[in-house]
This record gives structure tokens, C-alpha cells and sequence, in this order.
């Protein structure tokens, strides 16, 4: 083992050429070999900039005024050029599809890219490209182009692609922002094993549990700054995350209810892991509160209870549709959906499933082929996505393919006036949804300028202001921080109180069971699961855990049951089923 | 993605890519230099029947009447009808009058023409492009040109899909592009995007291309293995040095022309 640091950046000050705010400022950090680093903060705290500048893009790429010493992998940063660095630490960035070469036309070849480039004899880099394919789970996608792959997929694949180099320092900028929980959790195992394997490993993330999980030091910054420093449980169990808006791990809400319910264990620090809040939860027998409601999946903000008008008729009718694409594909084999005004119902389901084509049917923009779909009482098949636009607004995922005007205002004011709003309507409007995404101050910037996580809020209030019946969001957290993502739940709130509907595609299942009251799943085509989020029986739970994974809370819930059946556990709580399921 | 290359394990696309090209050459310069009218059909049938052998003969025919079609009929017109070559010799044809020279000379260039397509979408046909472009690479064509080749063929289709994303996004906030005038409208909404993305692209790519080593220095290796015999590198040099007595004897038949 190496004992000097292999990340090892001395008083680094950066602002971007152009910037008037350093974008880094006197920072110092320093991770040891086979350390697993993980950088939280507010959008815009310098995280991506802290891992460009360990993959020396900052000041090779990304130039600016730099002070201070930097070095990976004992290569001075500043000095080494990027082509040598590329030996040295592996680099992925927060958009995977941005990072494909577009001079491969398979994955296995795109995997193979580097290795190409660096010289690797044939028969290793075979061996490796296997090894990184399989590492990712993406083997069996080889032959396709990487441009026919979804979103997780592409994610997949760009960590897989940087895997192949065998880089002593591995540097991930949120990398789990598109993949299913499931996923999730396999990335945490790999990076583990890696790091036990020597490779030293920085990633900036903003899934708390997660990095609890899988980091062995957690550095908050904010402003460009490192605020705090040290082991996961003393960091992520601070109760001055709060303050610097970079949010608090699900266990600690979890343990904090534990507490109320007189359950949690006097003078046990706050859990950061599954682990810990299952060892810090007494046996139920000394409960004074409910103890269903300790392992309740429920987060930060209250769940109401459905106030649907029974007697309105539902915004959104889906009845028995099937849809195959030209290429053979059948994309819908059979789905009936409803959605009525005020409810908040989360489409959840695995990369390929049929969550996209379902969308598409939403509005019109995809006919189906059989069944029929009534927007507002109106069959999709006789009228034109324009009349649909006046009820359904969705938000897609790619925010490059929606913005276009020069200042945020504008981007907002183009929805509702295509609606045909009048002047003074469409201004009040366009107001209320930037107020709702906190966006007023940045009204008169160009999109362009904001920081990404702040674009994606543009694109989901340019939407909003059209004031639709239902406001379909794809993915509308990944790549937000957690201040934004509490702004996205008080959205679905405010909506649902003023009998407006969401629905939520995603595969962020804390936010879906924290935020919304219903649970759709669809597989292969089909829609397998319809339920409340919060009565989900045993078949229906193996199913949710089969296909997609659980939410934080159904895992601490599940988690505490596993304790409450073991044996030691029972002799101390024999009455105890802390399940809430 | 590649929308030219038709996969497939016929003796012709097994061919090394440089034997394909140096054929595609020697086709080629022979159809050019002929100036026997009936060579160009002679070689064009000779290309559908080598079609046929890799299975591609159908589309090859297609693609090459859409490409060729509108291209022989507007030079009949300017050939045969408009520009007639001074002193030609009047063909009266109901209304109209044609010039037996003009006709011929808008056949040949029509010829060739079909021939040169034909050939080149050919081995489009039959090669994959990344063994084109690492057989030509192999043989001194700078790297960055080969990685400009092979990007350029995947723009069409990355742009043609994120521009029907885009009208779906749009049409989706009530843009209508019915009308003239909603046309109009619809241009900066659909535009925008595509541009903007176009330019967050190339920074992303630039990125990308150089932490995936791109700029490494020392040897390089690859993944692709060209299967070569030694029969094909004879062809080749055979098929090459027809090429070299092709213009010769065009050149000594000029010169001779010329004497006499």
C-alpha cells in the first residue's frame, strides 16, 4: 500500500475563464489508495469541478485562474498533460449520453475505445472489455449501437467504459442519476470490490443512503468549499446538512420517528445505514407510539389522503391499448389505465419496459393500434395533440430537446400562449410557476446559463404554466439535488390540492413512495400493478422487490421484519412485527 | 444507425475492404476511359449479378434508380432538347426536336454516372464502415480523418432522431405547425434545440474522445481483425495493375488520335 494520499489537492482555488465566483476555493482534500471519497452539496457547491480538476480536465480543458498544488496518482495534475493523465484516473461524467465517442457503432467496441487508443494488445483488451461488460450487466446489449439504449443503459455503459482502463483513481460525477434501484445497488457492491482491489474512487453524489452505503469519507462542499469532513456517520448524521440544503439521510427521518415513538435506543448516534436504524430500534413491546408508523415509507413531508371527487369523471382514460412500433417492437400489449383529477400516481417500471410508449399515448403524440385513450372525455384517435396540450403537459426527459428561448420568461410564456391565453393570464401564470420552482430571480437569464439541476427546473415550470388537468413528469429528479427534489414534492402537493393530477415516471422509488399515493408497475407491456403506495400486500411487494427494488423505507420496514424473525431478536420482542407492509 | 451497410456473411462482404475498393477502382476507370458506349451497361450488369451473389441486388437497384433517375432525366433534357452540341444532327420527335449527339453524350455521362454510384453504394453495401475506415487507416489515412469519417456517418440518424424528439416535445406544449404560418412559427421552437444541442454535443464529445485516451501517445491497437489472404492481395495487385495499363493505352490512344 502506498502511504501517501493518491488524491492529493493542496489549497486549490479555481474560478472558469469568463466567472466572476471561484467555482473552488481553498480547497483541500486528500482520499488514501482504496479509499471510496464521496463529495455531497447543494447544486452548484463545485462538485462536478472538483472531479473534473482530479481528472485534470480543470486546468486542461476547462481553463481559468488556478491556484494551489494538485496530484493523482502521484502526477502533478497541473503539469501532466490530459493524455498522460488518462493512465492514471478515469473520468465519468454526470450526462452519459455527451460521453459516447460516436466512432463505435457497438457497445462492445465503444467499451473497447480507450483501450484501442492506449495501445492494449488485442486478447487483453478482449478479456477486459468482457470483464467490464459483465461487471455493468450490459453483456447482453454487446451488438447494439449505443446510441439504441435508454437512458440507464448509457449509463451503464460509460461506467463500464472507463472500468476497461483499470485506472488507479476513478473519479464518478452522480453516477447513479439514471439507473433503477436495483442497479443502484449492484454499482455499490462493484465500486466496494474495486476499492478493495487498490483503485481510489471520488464520486459526487446526492443519494445520501447511498453514499452512507458505499463511502468511507464524505467531504460536504458548499460554494466551492469544504464545509465538513469525515466518516460517513458523523457526516451524513449531522444535523447542519440540513442547514446547507444538502438534505438528511432517509434512516435518520426513519430513526427521528423511532424517537417520538419511544423506540430508539437513548444516547445511539443517528444511523447513516439500513444497518445501523435496524440495530437502534428497540423491540416493539417498548413502544409507547404506533409501531407500524416507525418502518412507514413515508419521508419528510405528511401524506394526505386521497381527496378525489368521486363524481368528477378522470382526466386521463387508458382502456386495453396495444401498441407495436414499425420495427416489430410491441412496446403495449394490452394496458387500461385511469388517472382522475387530484390524484398523484407514479409509473414506475425497469429501462425497456414500456413506460415511454405509455407516455407517448398520453397526448395523443402515439395512437394506439388497438383500445383507445380519452383525454378529458375525447379520444385521442379524432382529435390533435395541440387540443390534448390543453389537458396533459408532459415534461420529457432530455431538457435539450425543449429549450429554445433566450431568457427563462420567454421559455415559460411559449406553453400557454400556444394555448391561446391571454396576455395578462399567460404573465400570471408563467409567475406562479417560476415562484412554484423557485426560479423568480433566474426569470431573465438565458436557460443555458443556469446550472443543469436549475435547467431541468425550467423545463418542468415551462410545462407547469401551461396550467394542464395532468402533468406528466419523466425522470424529473435525476440530476437534482435534494433541495430541488423537495421543491418537485411540494409541486405534486400544491397540484393535487388544487384537483390537478401528476404522474411521475421515474425510477426514484423514495421520492414515488414518499410523494405519491398510487403505484403503477408496468413489465413487458403490460401493467402488472396497480395499488395505494401505502398498502401493498405481501405479492405485490415480492413483485415491486423482483422487478425494480424497494424504496428506502420498504427496505428498513423489511430490514426490522427480518429482525424481528430472528431468533435472538424474538426472544427479546416475541410480540414485535415492526412491519408496516 | 448504419443505414447503408446491409449486415450479412456472403464471400463479398467477407472480402478484405482495400480488395472491394481496388475492384470498385478498376470498374470504375474502365467505365471512364471506355469509349465503347456498351461498356458502362456491360458493367453495370456485371455489378447487379455481384449484387446478387451478397444478396443486396434488389435494394442496390432501388436505391441506385432514386439516386440516379431524376439526374439522366434532367441531363436528356439539357443534353438532348436545350443544349444541343453545335452542328448535331436534328432527330424531329412530334413537337420537339432531339440531336442524335446530344442524346449520346447525355447516355454516356448517364452511364458512368450509374456506374460510379452503383459501385460505390456497393461496397457501402457490403463493408462495414469501421472495417473501411480501419483498412484505410491501416494503410497511413491520418486517425483523426478515419474518426471524422466514422462520426459523420452516425449524425444522420443521431440527428434525425433527436429532431423527432424535439417535435414531440413541442407539439406536446401546443405548438401546431399547420399552416403556412404555423410553419414559420415552428421553425425556432424546432431549430433551436437542434443547434443548441449540437454545440452542448461537440464540447460533451471533445470530452469524452479525450478521456477515453484519444490523444494518447505511442502505438495503437484494435479491436477489428481483417481477414486478408494472400489470393486477395494478389487480385489486388492484379486489379491494380490493370488500372495502370487502362490509362496507358488511354493515354497512348489520345496520343495516337493526336499523330494521326
Amino acid at each position: 500500500m502506498q502511504t501517501d494520499p493518491v488524491i492529493n489537492l493542496q489549497h486549490i482555488s479555481f474560478s472558469y475563464a469568463g466567472s466572476t465566483t471561484p467555482a473552488l476555493r481553498d480547497l483541500t482534500l486528500s482520499v488514501a489508495q482504496g479509499q471510496i471519497c464521496a463529495v455531497i452539496g447543494r447544486a452548484g457547491a463545485g462538485k462536478s469541478t472538483l472531479c473534473a480538476l482530479v481528472a485534470g480536465f480543470i486546468p486542461h480543458f476547462f481553463q481559468g485562474p488556478i491556484a494551489g498544488q494538485a496530484s493523482v496518482d502521484r502526477q502533478n495534475v497541473f503539469v501532466r498533460p490530459l493524455s498522460e493523465l488518462v493512465r492514471h484516473v478515469a473520468l465519468v461524467g454526470g450526462n452519459a449520453s455527451g460521453q459516447i465517442s460516436g466512432a463505435c457503432d457497438t457497445i462492445f467496441e465503444e467499451v473497447g475505445f480507450a483501450l484501442q487508443n492506449l495501445g492494449v494488445p488485442r486478447a487483453e483488451m478482449v478479456e477486459r472489455i468482457e470483464w467490464a461488460l459483465d461487471a455493468l450487466k450490459i453483456s447482453h446489449l454487446r451488438d447494439r449501437s449505443p446510441y439504441a439504449l435508454s437512458g440507464g443503459q448509457q449509463q451503464r455503459l460509460v461506467i463500464a467504459a472507463a472500468l476497461a482502463l483499470r485506472p488507479p483513481v476513478l473519479a464518478l460525477d452522480e453516477p447513479t442519476a439514471q439507473l433503477d434501484p436495483l442497479a443502484i445497488e449492484e454499482l455499490a457492491e462493484l465500486l466496494q470490490e474495486l476499492a478493495r482491489g487498490g483503485t481510489t474512487i471520488l464520486i459526487a453524489e446526492h443519494r445520501l443512503e447511498w453514499v452512507a452505503a458505499v463511502a468511507d469519507q464524505v467531504e460536504v462542499l458548499d460554494a466551492g468549499q469544504i464545509v465538513a469532513s469525515g466518516l460517513p456517520r458523523d457526516i451524513l448524521g449531522d444535523p447542519n446538512l440540513e442547514r446547507l440544503r444538502v438534505g438528511r439521510p432517509r434512516s435518520v427521518a426513519l430513526a427521528e420517528r423511532a424517537e417520538a415513538a419511544g423506540r430508539w435506543q437513548t444516547g445511539m448516534a443517528w444511523p447513516v445505514t439500513l444497518a445501523q436504524l435496524v440495530q437502534g430500534i428497540r423491540p416493539a413491546t417498548a413502544a409507547r407510539g404506533d409501531p407500524a408508523a416507525v418502518a412507514e415509507p413515508s419521508g419528510t413531508i405528511p401524506v394526505s389522503p386521497t381527496n378525489t371527487p368521486p363524481a368528477t369523471p378522470p382526466i386521463l382514460q387508458i382502456e386495453q391499448i396495444a401498441y407495436t412500433y414499425p420495427t416489430g417492437v410491441q412496446a403495449l400489449r394490452g394496458v387500461s389505465l385511469t388517472v382522475g383529477r387530484g390524484e398523484r400516481v407514479a409509473l414506475l417500471g425497469r429501462n425497456g419496459a414500456g413506460k415511454s410508449t405509455l407516455v407517448r399515448h398520453m397526448n395523443g403524440l402515439l395512437r394506439p393500434r388497438t383500445g383507445r385513450v380519452l383525454v378529458a372525455g375525447q379520444d385521442t384517435s379524432s382529435t390533435s395533440v395541440g387540443r390534448c396540450a390543453h389537458h396533459v403537459g408532459i415534461v420529457f426527459q432530455d431538457v435539450r430537446n425543449q429549450l429554445f428561448a433566450s431568457t427563462v420568461r420567454d421559455e415559460l410564456r411559449f406553453g400557454p400562449r400556444n394555448l391561446g391565453k391571454s396576455k395578462s393570464e399567460v404573465e400570471r401564470l408563467v409567475d406562479q410557476a417560476l415562484a412554484a420552482l423557485d426560479l423568480t430571480d433566474a426569470a431573465d437569464s438565458h436557460p443555458y446559463d443556469l446550472a443543469p439541476a436549475r435547467r431541468r427546473l425550467v423545463a418542468i415550470a415551462a410545462v407547469l404554466a401551461m396550467d394542464t388537468d395532468l402533468l406528466v413528469l419523466d425522470e424529473p429528479t435525476a440530476g437534482l439535488d435534494n433541495a430541488s427534489i423537495a421543491l418537485l414534492a411540494q409541486l405534486v402537493y400544491d397540484l393535487a390540492r388544487r384537483g390537478k393530477s401528476a404522474l411521475v415516471v421515474s425510477h426514484d422509488l423514495d421520492f414515488c413512495f414518499e410523494n405519491l399515493e398510487r403505484i403503477v408497475l408496468v413489465r413487458d407491456g403490460l401493467l402488472t400493478l396497480d395499488v395505494p403506495a401505502h398498502a401493498l400486500s405481501g405479492a405485490n411487494h415480492d413483485l415491486l422487490s423482483e422487478t425494480i427494488g424497494l424504496p428506502f423505507g420498504l427496505r428498513a420496514a423489511q430490514a426490522l421484519a427480518l429482525a424481528a424473525d430472528d431468533p435472538l431478536n424474538k426472544a427479546m420482542s416475541p410480540s414485535a412485527p415492526l412491519l408496516a407492509t | 444507425m448504419l443505414s447503408i451497410y446491409t449486415i450479412g456473411t456472403s464471400a463479398l462482404h467477407r472480402l478484405h475492404p482495400l480488395t472491394k475498393l481496388s475492384g470498385a477502382f478498376f470498374f470504375i476507370l474502365a467505365t471512364y476511359l471506355s469509349s465503347w458506349p456498351f461498356v458502362p451497361v456491360l458493367v453495370f450488369v456485371l455489378l447487379l449479378a455481384i449484387a446478387q451473389i451478397a444478396g443486396v441486388a434488389q435494394r442496390l437497384a432501388g436505391t441506385v434508380g432514386k439516386l440516379i433517375l431524376p439526374v439522366t432525366l434532367s441531363l436528356f433534357l439539357i443534353q438532348g432538347v436545350l443544349f444541343p452540341p453545335l452542328g448535331a444532327t436534328p432527330l424531329p420527335l412530334g413537337p420537339i426536336t432531339l440531336t442524335y449527339e446530344g442524346l449520346l453524350f447525355a447516355y454516356l455521362i448517364a452511364a458512368r454516372l450509374l456506374v460510379l454510384s452503383t459501385t460505390i453504394l456497393l461496397v457501402l453495401f457490403v463493408t462495414h464502415p469501421s472495417d473501411l475506415v480501419f483498412a484505410l487507416t491501416e494503410r497511413g489515412l491520418p486517425r483523426s480523418v478515419g474518426y471524422i469519417l466514422l462520426v459523420s456517418l452516425q449524425i444522420v440518424p443521431d440527428m434525425t432522431a433527436r429532431a423527432t424528439a424535439i417535435l414531440e416535445v413541442q407539439r406536446s406544449r401546443g405548438l401546431s405547425t399547420e399552416g403556412a404560418l404555423g410553419r414559420v412559427r415552428a421553425i425556432i421552437p424546432l431549430i433551436g434545440p437542434l443547434v443548441v444541442g449540437a454545440l452542448v454535443d461537440v464540447e460533451e464529445r471533445a470530452m469524452a474522445i479525450e478521456s477515453r485516451a484519444y490523444t494518447a501517445p505511442g502505438p495503437k491497437t484494435s479491436l477489428r481483425v481483417l481477414a486478408d489472404t494472400s489470393g486477395q492481395h494478389i487480385a489486388r495487385t492484379i486489379l491494380l495493375l490493370s488500372c495502370v495499363a487502362l490509362i496507358i493505352w488511354r493515354i497512348a490512344s489520345v496520343v495516337e488520335i493526336q499523330i494521326t
